[in-house]
C-alpha cells in the first residue's frame, strides 16, 4: 500500500468539509421552512391557503391588516407584554442576591441542585393549588394570576442562571472594595452588580421568553380580557373551524421578536447554561 | 443573621409561596375527595385516590403513552444534536450563521410549533404530504398509529437545538491536549470520537439527557394544539390526562394523585439515570 499523496489527502478533505456543510445545509432548511411557509399562509389570497403546492400568488396584507388593527391580538400581545416584564423584575429581585449568596458562601451544590429541581417540578402538581388559591382570592381571568404562575418557573431559571455568572467574576474585586471600607453588602451591590449587567440583562431576556411563551398555566388561569397571545392563537383552530392566514400572523407575531432578541443571548445561553452544567 | 441567609431570604419566601405551599396544598388534595363542582363537601379518602388512579386503565395508558414519546424523541434529539454539534464545530464557513439558525426552535412557543405543524403535516391542507405523495409516498402523519411518532418527531424539531447549545458549550470545555496526542498517534475520527469526545463530555450528556426528559414529561402543547390526546387515546399524555381530569371533569382530588405518582417516577428516574451514568 502507498502512502496517499498529498493531492489525495486535500481533496479529501474538502471531500469531507463539502458533506459536512451539506449536511448543516440542510438542517437549516428544515427548521427555516416551517417558518417560510407560515410566513407565505400569511399573504397568501384566503382561497389559496388551503392549496398546498402554491408558491407565486398575488401577495396581499388583508390578514395582518385584521389581525393587528380589528382583532384582540393586540390586546393578547400587550397581555403577554406586562406578564413577562413582571414576571422576569420579580424574578431578577428575589433571584439575583440570592444567586450571589450561592455563588460566593459556597451554601453547597445541595442548594444549588434544589434550584435547578424546582424549574423541574411538573407543572401538573402546582396548577391545581395555584388555581384554588386564586380562585379563593378571586384573581382568576387576571394577569396578576399568570405572573404569580409563571414565577414558578421562572424565578429557579433566571437564579440558575445568575448563579452561573457570579461564579465567572473573581472574588478579589469584593475582597478589594472591603478593604476600601466597603461592608460585603455594599460591595455587592455597588461594585458586583455593575460587573454582572451583561449577565443579568440575559437571564431577564431569557426569563421574559419563557414566560412569554407559556400556554399551559395562562390557558387554565386566563380567559377573555386576561389572555396572553399562546392561548389566542391556539384560539384560531378550533372544533369550530380555522382561519389559517389569521393564525399564520398570530404565529409570526409571537415568534419573531422572540426570534430576534434570543439572538443576543445565544452566546450567553451557551457560557452560563453549559458552562453550569459541565461544572456541575 | 448571617449575610448568605438575608441574601436568600427573598428568594426563600417567594419559593415558600409559590412552591412549597402549592406542593403541601396538592399533597393534602391527594388524599380528600375534592371536586370543583362540590368544594362544600370536602371529604378524606386516605389513599383511595391513589388506589384508583394506580388501577385506572386510561391513566395506565397516558403514562405508557408519555413514557413512550419521551423515550422516542429524548433519543432523536440526543442523536441529532451531538451529531450536528461535531459537524458544526467541524464547519469553517458560516459558523455562527448556522449555529444562529439551529438553535431558533427551542426559543419560541410550542403552541405555535403545534400549530405550525398540524398545518404542515395535515393530509387535505399540508404542503410536506402533498409534496410527498407526488414521489409515491402516502403517511397519514396523525393517524392511531403514527400520531404519536409525528408528536415525537415534532418535539424533536424545537428542542434538538437544546442538545445542540448543551454540546457545543461541552466540546468547548474540552481540554485540548488528549486530542492533539490523539492526533499526533494518527487515530482515526471513529476512535478518536469513541474514546475520547465520548467518556469526556458524558457529564454533560447525562446533565442534557436528564433535563430534557424531564421537560419532555411536561408535553401539553402539541398535544392540544394538533390530537388532544386522540385518535382515540393514542396521543394522550400524562399532563393532558391531568388537565383534563382536574379542569374538564374538576375530579382535583384524582388529579393531584396523579401528579404526586407522576412526581415519583420523575424522581425514581433522575435517580437511575444518574447512577447509571456514574457507574460506567
Amino acid at each position: 500500500m502507498t502512502a496517499p499523496t498529498q493531492d489525495g489527502l486535500l481533496s479529501r478533505r474538502r471531500l469531507t468539509l463539502v458533506a459536512i456543510e451539506f449536511v448543516v445545509a440542510l438542517a437549516i432548511a428544515i427548521v427555516l421552512f416551517p417558518f417560510l411557509w407560515i410566513f407565505l399562509a400569511s399573504i397568501k389570497p384566503p382561497e389559496l391557503v388551503t392549496e398546498p403546492n402554491v408558491w407565486m400568488f398575488p401577495p396581499t396584507a388583508a390578514n395582518w391588516h385584521d389581525v393587528l388593527l380589528e382583532s384582540d391580538v393586540p390586546k393578547n400581545i400587550i397581555n403577554s407584554f406586562v406578564v413577562s416584564v413582571a414576571t422576569v423584575i420579580i424574578a431578577l429581585v428575589t433571584g439575583c442576591p440570592a444567586a450571589y449568596s450561592f455563588s460566593r458562601f459556597k451554601t453547597g451544590s445541595g442548594t444549588r441542585f434544589s434550584v435547578l429541581a424546582a424549574e423541574m417540578m411538573p407543572p401538573a402538581i402546582l396548577i391545581l393549588p395555584l388555581f384554588l388559591v386564586l380562585f379563593r382570592l378571586g384573581l382568576i381571568d387576571t394577569l396578576a394570576a399568570v405572573v404569580l404562575a409563571h414565577l414558578t418557573f421562572v424565578v429557579p431559571v433566571v437564579t440558575w442562571f445568575l448563579i452561573g455568572f457570579f461564579d465567572e467574576i473573581p472574588r478579589e474585586l469584593e475582597e478589594q472594595a472591603m478593604i476600601d471600607g466597603y461592608t460585603q453588602f455594599q460591595a455587592f451591590y455597588k461594585v458586583i452588580l455593575p460587573v454582572v449587567r451583561p449577565g443579568l440583562a440575559a437571564a431577564a431576556v431569557f426569563g421574559f421568553v419563557l414566560s412569554w411563551n407559556d400556554m399551559f398555566y395562562a390557558l387554565i388561569l386566563t380567559g377573555g380580557e386576561s389572555r396572553t397571545l399562546p392561548v389566542a392563537i391556539a384560539g384560531f383552530w378550533t372544533f369550530r373551524g380555522i382561519d389559517m392566514g389569521k393564525m399564520a400572523v398570530a404565529i409570526l407575531v409571537a415568534v419573531v421578536p422572540i426570534l430576534i432578541i434570543s439572538f443576543f443571548i445565544q452566546k450567553h445561553l451557551v457560557r452560563s447554561l453549559g458552562g453550569g452544567a459541565v461544572k456541575f | 443573621m448571617h449575610l448568605r441567609f438575608r441574601l436568600i431570604l427573598p428568594l426563600a419566601a417567594a419559593m415558600t409561596v409559590i412552591m412549597a405551599y402549592p406542593l403541601v396544598f396538592s399533597a393534602w388534595i391527594s388524599f380528600h375527595d375534592y371536586r370543583l363542582t362540590r368544594l362544600q363537601d370536602v371529604r378524606f379518602r386516605g389513599v383511595e385516590n391513589y388506589a384508583f388512579i394506580l388501577s385506572d386503565a386510561p391513566f395506565g395508558r397516558a403514562l405508557v403513552n408519555t413514557m413512550t414519546f419521551v423515550a422516542g424523541a429524548v433519543s432523536i434529539e440526543l442523536v441529532l444534536g451531538l451529531g450536528l454539534a461535531l459537524l458544526l464545530q467541524r464547519l469553517v464557513r458560516f459558523q455562527n450563521f448556522a449555529r444562529a439558525v439551529l438553535l431558533a426552535p427551542m426559543f419560541i412557543t410550542p403552541i405555535a410549533v403545534g400549530l405550525m405543524f398540524r398545518f404542515l403535516l395535515n393530509s387535505e391542507l399540508g404542503v410536506i404530504p402533498y409534496y410527498l405523495a407526488t414521489i409515491g409516498v402516502e403517511i397519514a402523519w396523525f393517524d392511531e398509529r403514527l400520531a404519536l411518532f409525528s408528536l415525537m418527531l415534532i418535539d424533536a424539531w424545537q428542542w434538538t437545538p437544546f442538545m445542540l447549545l448543551m454540546f457545543l458549550a461541552g466540546l468547548e470545555a474540552l481540554p485540548k491536549d488528549p486530542f492533539e496526542a490523539a492526533r499526533v498517534d494518527g487515530a482515526s475520527a471513529w476512535i478518536t470520537f469513541w474514546n475520547l469526545t465520548l467518556p469526556l463530555l458524558r457529564p454533560v450528556i447525562l446533565v442534557a439527557l436528564i433535563i430534557r426528559a424531564l421537560d419532555a414529561f411536561k408535553v401539553f402543547e402539541y398535544v392540544w394544539a394538533i390530537t388532544r390526546g386522540g385518535p382515540g387515546d393514542a396521543t394522550e399524555t400524562i399532563l393532558f390526562h391531568i388537565y383534563k381530569t382536574g379542569f374538564r371533569f374538576f375530579r382535583l382530588g384524582e388529579a393531584a394523585a396523579m401528579a404526586y405518582v407522576l412526581i415519583g417516577i420523575l424522581m425514581f428516574l433522575v435517580i437511575v439515570l444518574y447512577t447509571a451514568m456514574r457507574r460506567r
